[in-house]
């Protein structure tokens, strides 16, 4: 026998560390891959980007292309729209085509899309794979004042690149840059120039066009920045500070090619970059993580994919086994009495819906009334069922009155009343007042004081909102939770109340 | 005012804890199967009249509603009856009446009762008020105990029993229950009866608590409790240990009354016996149990009371 209950505890610890490490590697999963954060209402940035092209039709057939949001690095794209009516739309690698029949009127043609910081999510980005270096033809005074350009720069600190980068962003000019320049000096051009010379010097180079988002950001041009292929992969540079990685607010649209938007069919277009910050909790992007992982389809069996209504009604189910998990110590380690086995959880359920003190107010107050009226039913002998369901029926007509007042008051501790569970009411009734007739005032009272104090313990678990979103979150958590209950229902040792029940027992042993 | 103990303490004096109650010695001791046989004093009675265990006589039952108001055809021939509910327990919904008319009943602790709420009462039996789960129930109607005037001054009111914990067929620990004026004339100690333990081998007094505090006098009749002394013990203790043929479960509560006229009487057997009977006894169960553990096995009932009154030290 001793030998059974060994190989029980055995199985059932074994199941718990199982459970524990399977919920362990769950929330490692959930929190690296699909951005789970550990605390509720985390917060990430969604950025709104609006590209916003006006041109005049010439008259020929249009056709407009605007690159899109490149999401090889930590931005991802969450949703994009185009607006453009009577345009026929076409995906292309990396861009948007719009064609039409020709136009007469000025054209407006939005396109937005919304993307958000991945980086609580660090899938598996690739790198893109380098081309093959390009050799550019410069005639003979060219090149001289290239290898000139070149010796200067090496005075600059860092790379060949930094050093070139530095070189034309010297403030004032360097004469030899000066030479080489074009008139209108700006990022563009600059990035140009350095691109051909890097050429040159047989280091790949390429534009990378993108939007620096900023709040409230409105903006004619995109921003530049400019990618050398060095050592097996392309670094990005700041065509003015010179400084190497990709800025963490900088989306790249695209890598090469001269602009973003390309209009045929058109004059005088304009583009209009625009920026919108906003933020949505991490919890809601995570879908879309999931997605981009490739595990979309383990997703779509979590209940993270559900409809929101469901999902409420889970999250709130998700809290069960936790508030199970504290009638079990209450009874069975602590030795707390209580009504029935699972009224103080269902109190403490109730009082998550009607607020803590307007719902114990409320609470004592049907149940004292209640007991009157059952004091006063106890004197017309009714046979039990019927007298039990005369309390039902009488503690539905005292809700309703206190919904009533309740509303026409504006008093929350009344109409909270509607939250609490019927039959569950009004078996704490009958039984208290039979404990009361059998046993006395003083064990009523004693009962049902034990149930309200589990319940509040119960209620301070549930309501709270880490707790509550940890368990949903990580429902996986309610794997150990039931491990661990069912490794309680063998413990044999004392209940800590039977640590003073036998207090006076012990107290002779030691004496003597 | 409260006072704590240590784990180890209650541990080392063998004191029996509620969780290990349940799981060790019911769990593993008494096959639920068999706890109708118990929960139900219809068939427990069967039960002891089969063994040769003397219990109170059965005068009638009464299982449905319609047949309640025929009750007093039931009792007519007798001066005083026990009403309890078949399936009851800790002596819930008994009703001691120890002289009738036909409106009014008189009970065992003085109450006067009318027609209606006797009625009632039986009713209220039948739809399971007093039943384990509030399951329909039917109403017991026996003889009333003409408890040994021994005890008179020991209780005040109310019928003193003896409650005599069974492990594997051999008594483990016995205490008798007093009723006080606290308790409303039962011998539920949760309810302020006293429980007076009593010694195994005698049945004379031990110990006696009330609310788990250590008393030497009865509360109410001031008589010195330490002079109680159970005659018939030996009958007593073999009552208690055909309770295990009887029942087949390997730990239970036997809980005896000593009738005047016909001697120590079964009046019920629990397969969930409670553990305030240490308290009684200042004495862990713990220990005896184990050393019940060692006794042999097989033995009838009459030699394993022999086995446990004849000095084993040797």
């Amino acid at each position: 026998m001793f030998k059974k209950l060994k190989s029980v505890r055995f199985y059932l610890t074994l199941a718990l560390i199982i459970a524990s490490f399977w919920a362990a590697f769950s929330i490692y999963y959930k929190v690296t891959y699909w951005g789970f954060a550990l605390e509720p209402n985390k917060l990430t940035n969604v950025w709104a980007i609006e590209t916003h092209v006006t041109f005049h039709p010439t008259g020929a057939p249009i056709k407009i292309s605007i690159a899109r949001p490149n999401t090889d690095n930590t931005f991802k794209i969450l949703d994009e729209d185009v607006i453009a009516p009577k345009y026929q739309l076409n995906l292309e690698q990396n861009r948007i085509i719009l064609t039409s029949n020709p136009q007469k009127k000025e054209q407006n043609i939005y396109y937005r899309v919304l993307v958000y910081d991945n980086t609580d999510g660090k899938g598996k980005a690739y790198a893109p794979m380098p081309d093959a270096p390009i050799s550019p033809i410069f005639d003979e005074q060219t090149q001289l004042i290239i290898r000139q350009l070149i010796s200067e720069a090496s005075k600059f600190e860092g790379n060949p690149i930094q050093q070139l980068i530095k070189l034309f962003a010297q403030e004032p000019p360097n004469e030899t840059v000066l030479a080489f320049m074009p008139k209108r000096k700006s990022a563009r051009n600059t990035a140009m120039i350095i691109k051909d010379i890097l050429a040159f010097q047989k280091i790949p180079t390429r534009l990378a066009w993108g939007i620096k988002l900023a709040e409230d950001k409105k903006s004619f041009s995109a921003d530049v920045m400019l990618e050398a292929y060095l050592k097996d992969k392309w670094e990005v540079y700041n065509i003015e500070t010179a400084q190497k990685g990709l800025p963490e607010n900088f989306i790249i649209f695209q890598h090469g090619g001269d602009s973003l938007v390309d209009v045929e069919g058109g004059e005088n277009s304009v583009t209009k970059f625009s920026v919108i910050k906003s933020t949505s909790t991490s919890f809601n992007l995570a879908s879309h993580r999931a997605k981009l992982m490739g595990d979309k389809n383990w997703f779509d069996y979590s209940i993270y994919n559900l409809p929101i209504a469901q999902q409420n009604a889970l999250k709130w189910l998700m809290i069960f086994p936790l508030a199970i998990l504290v009638v079990v110590v209450a009874r069975n380690m602590i030795g707390i009495k209580t009504m029935g086995t699972f009224t103080p959880m269902l109190i403490a359920m109730a009082l998550v819906q009607t607020g803590f003190l307007s719902g114990l107010v409320c609470f004592s107050l049907i149940i004292g009334i209640g007991f009157c009226i059952r004091l006063l039913l106890s004197k017309l002998n009714l046979l039990l069922v019927p007298r039990i369901s005369a309390v039902v029926i009488f503690v539905i007509l005292i809700m309703q009155i206190f919904t009533v007042i309740g509303y026409h008051f504006h008093l929350d501790i009344a109409s909270s009343a509607l939250f609490f569970p019927i039959i569950i009411m009004a078996w704490i009734i009958e039984r208290a007042s039979i404990i009361w007739e059998e046993e006395g005032i003083k064990n009523a009272a004693k009962e049902v004081f034990f149930s309200i104090i589990v319940a509040i313990l119960t209620y301070f678990v549930i309501v709270n909102p880490y707790i509550r979103y940890i368990m949903f979150a990580f429902n996986e958590l309610n794997l150990v939770i039931l491990c661990l209950v069912m490794l309680l229902g063998t413990y044999t040792g004392y209940r800590l109340t039977e640590l003073l029940r036998f207090a006076p027992l012990s107290k002779d042993k030691t004496d003597v | 005012m409260f006072k704590f103990i240590l784990p180890h303490t209650l541990h080392k004096a063998g004191i029996l804890g509620m969780n290990y109650r349940n799981y060790e010695i019911i769990g593993k001791n008494n096959p639920r199967h068999l706890y109708p046989l118990v929960d139900d004093k219809v068939q427990t009675k069967q039960l002891a009249i089969q063994v040769g265990i003397n219990t109170p006589e059965l005068i009638g039952v009464i299982d449905a509603q319609f047949k309640v108001k025929n009750f007093l055809a039931l009792v007519k021939e007798k001066k005083e009856f026990v009403i309890k509910p078949a399936h009851g327990s800790g002596g819930k919904g008994v009703l001691v009446i120890k002289k009738f008319t036909q409106n009014y009943f008189r009970t065992a602790s003085e109450r006067v009762l009318t027609y209606n709420q006797v009625y009632q009462h039986i009713s209220n039996i039948l739809s399971g008020l007093y039943s384990l789960g509030g399951r329909n129930d039917v109403a017991l109607f026996e003889e009333m105990v003409h408890f040994s005037t021994n005890f008179n001054r020991y209780s005040y009111r109310g019928i003193p029993d003896v409650r005599v914990i069974v492990y594997k067929g051999y008594p483990a620990l016995a205490m008798m229950r007093l009723a006080t004026r606290e308790s409303g004339g039962r011998a539920n100690l949760h309810q302020g009866a006293v429980g007076v333990g009593l010694d195994i081998l005698t049945g004379k007094a031990i110990a006696a608590v009330q609310h788990n505090r250590p008393l030497i006098r009865h509360p109410d009749t001031h008589v010195d409790l330490m002079g109680l002394q159970v005659p018939f013990w030996k009958e007593h203790l073999l009552i208690a240990a055909k309770g295990y043929e009887m029942s087949g479960l390997g730990y239970l509560g036997a809980d005896i009354v000593l009738d005047q006229f016909q001697g120590p009487m079964m009046l019920e057997l629990n397969a969930r016996p409670g553990l305030a009977i240490q308290i009684a006894n200042q004495k862990g169960l713990y220990h005896r149990l184990k050393e019940i553990e060692t006794f042999p096995k097989n033995l009838t009932p009459e030699e394993r009371i022999e086995y446990v009154l004849t000095p084993q030290k040797a």
